[in-house]
């Protein structure tokens, strides 16, 4: 008598999530390397050292105590504008008007600093914060009904209010706000006790990263264990299964802009009150674009997104100092990160997969 | 009086680059693949053109190596966003960062200068004086004097209308744009007619390119496009994807720089003028979604009243 063969156990849930992450790791290893493959070879066609230049940038941006803390520092607006897009991506929403809710967060972080100046610490960071947040996602509120209640495509309408928001607060601060006896654009500085501690006294690593941090792991929560994330993701997947299932869509979307925008404002008051102490007139080297980038590669998951933030964070960090000790431009990372835009959402790696995210 | 005309001219000359930007943007929207490394093609053929006069000497060669560049670069996009279905919108934004990239990488490695490049010897476009008809009053001298890019514009727009309404190839680019499935189930190769409309938008685009580097300026600086792409992509938008009403919009948004530079000699914020153009789009496009859904009501109601009044048993 032949005993029963086994049938193989059921592959259980947490086999399935390794899978995808290990799917995710993958297409985002093909796409970083074909991206430092093209890089290569623009510097090799144009004459100037490869592995030179990687080994640059890779000892100044993690060899040191200064180095590494410059690359958590690079990194944290990064991992604050991946995870704005994230929320609102997963949602389906494509909203990339990260960039102008940073700005506007920024000016009400900057203008909570510097007008409330009697408050105690704790609460007026507090309230800079909050005022951050809640510019950031006002600025969203409107793109985000456009597109829940009358179908107004949000990549057109987030892109092009980036550039009012841009000029809005550039108006701000050399008019109304302007710093007196100050060349350059920008607002009064924040009050002492609005600056964040800095971590590393030499670098300007400060306390935002923290609050980066606690938000990768609020939005991991909110995505992995929430009524809310299951119907973001729903949403996400399958916007008709979302309806049948009552979910409120339209609610929905404008929720996850609005989330969107009030992290893309911490970004933007984080980056005020740890490093810059006032708000200057495009002070963004394109963050809220960045964190299209990044949540793309990471798939919108929010452990992803950290890692390749950090990834981004030490080529800038890196970059910044090939400038400095080779003839190479700077603009290698320019171009190494453009490579990466490029390629993301090319359907070279997993194709299967790749559908699910664009 | 003499204000206005000086106005309506800088207007004239400052929408030409955003009205070729937008003739291409109109293109590749009507061949359903939005496009927003306009931008950067534009950036691209300001370079390349400024380049490519400084090292021949001649103007004609230049637009060619303007026209090639931007050729180049929409193969590229094609590729991705078409071949390999990536979104156009992330690929748009790569390559804007690419352009600016590597145009900063070639002037520093091979140029040795920063910010911006402006070769010796290089005489830019002529300005064409328009004889008799410039003794026209108020129309004469708005409209003499230009570069030929700026008259050249026109003809882009009617030849850009002809090709999407009056040939075979607008019909299918038309038709990919419009249903992408329908349009292959008729037989339309509509990756190739899509990439081809890109190429296009890409010779179209970094030729209006050609005014701002040699046009108004004989010098290149590092993001001189300053956002004419997008504000190009506004004009379409606002012309309901029609070459007629995109070209006066784009007209319309280069009044608004002509005017913001004038009002900024009188300390007018200008700022607040650079805000029009993107307003004005997000206005149209909301408006528009709202007659549609006025519309779509308008007939359910009438469905359902002729339901109620047609239909046996009521």
């Amino acid at each position: 008598m032949a005993e029963p063969t086994a049938s193989p156990p059921a592959p259980s849930p947490s086999h399935w999530r390794t899978q995808l992450a290990l799917a995710t790791a993958w297409s985002t290893g093909v796409t970083f390397a074909g991206a430092l493959a093209l890089t290569a070879l623009v510097l090799w066609l144009t004459g100037q050292p490869v592995f030179g230049t990687f080994a640059l940038m890779l000892r100044t941006a993690l060899g040191s105590k200064v180095g590494l803390a410059d690359t958590l520092l690079q990194a944290t607006p990064l991992i604050l504008c991946g995870l704005a897009c994230a929320v609102s991506f997963r949602a389906g929403v494509f909203n990339v008007g990260v960039e102008g809710a940073l700005y506007l967060g920024a000016f009400a972080a900057a203008w909570t600093g510097f007008t409330f100046v009697g408050l105690g610490r704790l609460p007026l960071i507090a309230a800079c914060l909050v005022a951050a947040a809640v510019v950031g996602a006002l600025w969203l509120a409107v793109p985000a009904a456009l597109k829940a209640y009358l179908d107004v495509d949000e990549v057109v309408s987030t892109l092009m209010l980036n550039y009012v928001a841009l000029s809005v607060t550039s108006y701000l601060v050399n008019y109304p706000f302007r710093a007196p006896g100050l060349a350059n654009s920008m607002s009064p500085a924040v009050a002492e006790q609005a600056r964040l501690t800095r971590l590393l006294p030499p670098s300007q690593l400060n306390a935002s990263l923290i609050l980066a941090l606690l938000l990768t792991l609020a939005v991991a929560w909110m995505f992995g264990r929430t009524r809310l994330g299951v119907s973001i993701r729903t949403l996400g997947n399958n916007p008709r299964f979302a309806r049948v299932m009552g979910i409120p869509v339209p609610r929905l979307m404008v929720l996850t802009m609005l989330l969107s925008g009030a992290i893309g404002g911490l970004a933007g008051g984080s980056q005020v009150l740890g490093v810059n102490y006032r708000f200057i007139d495009g002070f963004s080297p394109g963050w809220g674009f960045d964190g299209i980038t990044i949540t793309l590669l990471a798939r919108h998951n929010p452990w992803g997104i950290l890692v390749t933030a950090l990834v981004f964070g030490m080529l800038r960090n890196g970059g910044g100092m090939i400038q400095v000790f080779s003839k190479v431009p700077i603009s290698i990372v320019d171009i190494l990160q453009a490579a990466v835009i490029l390629l993301v959402t090319a359907q070279v790696a997993v194709p299967s997969l790749r559908r699910a995210t664009s | 009086m003499n204000d206005l005309v000086s106005v309506v001219h800088a207007a004239l000359r400052m929408s030409t680059p955003i009205v070729y930007a937008a003739l291409g943007g109109l293109i590749a929207e009507g061949a359903g693949v939005v496009n927003i490394g306009i931008e950067g093609i534009m950036l691209a053929g300001a370079f390349v053109c400024l380049v490519a006069a400084w090292l021949s000497g001649s103007l004609w060669l230049a637009a060619l190596a303007a026209g090639a560049a931007g050729a180049v670069l929409s193969v590229l996009f094609a590729l991705l966003a078409v071949r390999m279905r990536a979104n156009p919108v992330v690929v748009g934004l790569g390559l804007n960062g690419l352009v600016a990239g590597g145009i900063a990488y070639i002037m520093q490695v091979y140029f040795k200068v920063r910010g911006a490049f402006a070769p010796p010897g290089v005489t830019g476009l002529p300005r064409w004086d328009l004889g008799p008809l410039a003794k026209v009053p108020f129309l004469g001298p708005v409209l003499s004097g230009h570069t030929p890019l700026v008259y050249l514009a026109g003809v882009t727009a009617v030849a850009t209308w002809l090709i999407l309404y009056r040939t075979r190839f607008g019909l299918w680019l038309r038709a990919a744009g419009e249903e992408p499935e329908a349009a292959r189930a008729a037989g339309i190769p509509v990756p190739r007619v899509q990439t081809l409309a890109l190429v296009l938008c890409g010779v179209i685009t970094a030729i209006g390119g050609i005014q701002l580097s040699l046009g108004d300026l004989t010098r290149f600086n590092e993001g001189m496009t300053s956002g004419r792409g997008f504000i190009a992509l506004a004009a379409y938008y606002f012309g309901q994807r029609q070459p007629g009403p995109t070209v006066a919009a784009a007209g319309l948004f280069g009044f608004f720089q002509a005017l913001q530079i004038r009002l900024q000699s009188t300390g007018y914020p200008p700022q607040l003028v650079q805000t029009l153009p993107y307003l004005i789009v997000v206005l149209t496009l909301s408006l528009i979604a709202w007659r549609r859904l006025a519309i779509q009501r308008r007939w359910q109601r009438a469905a359902l009243q002729r339901y109620r009044t047609d239909a046996p048993g009521h």
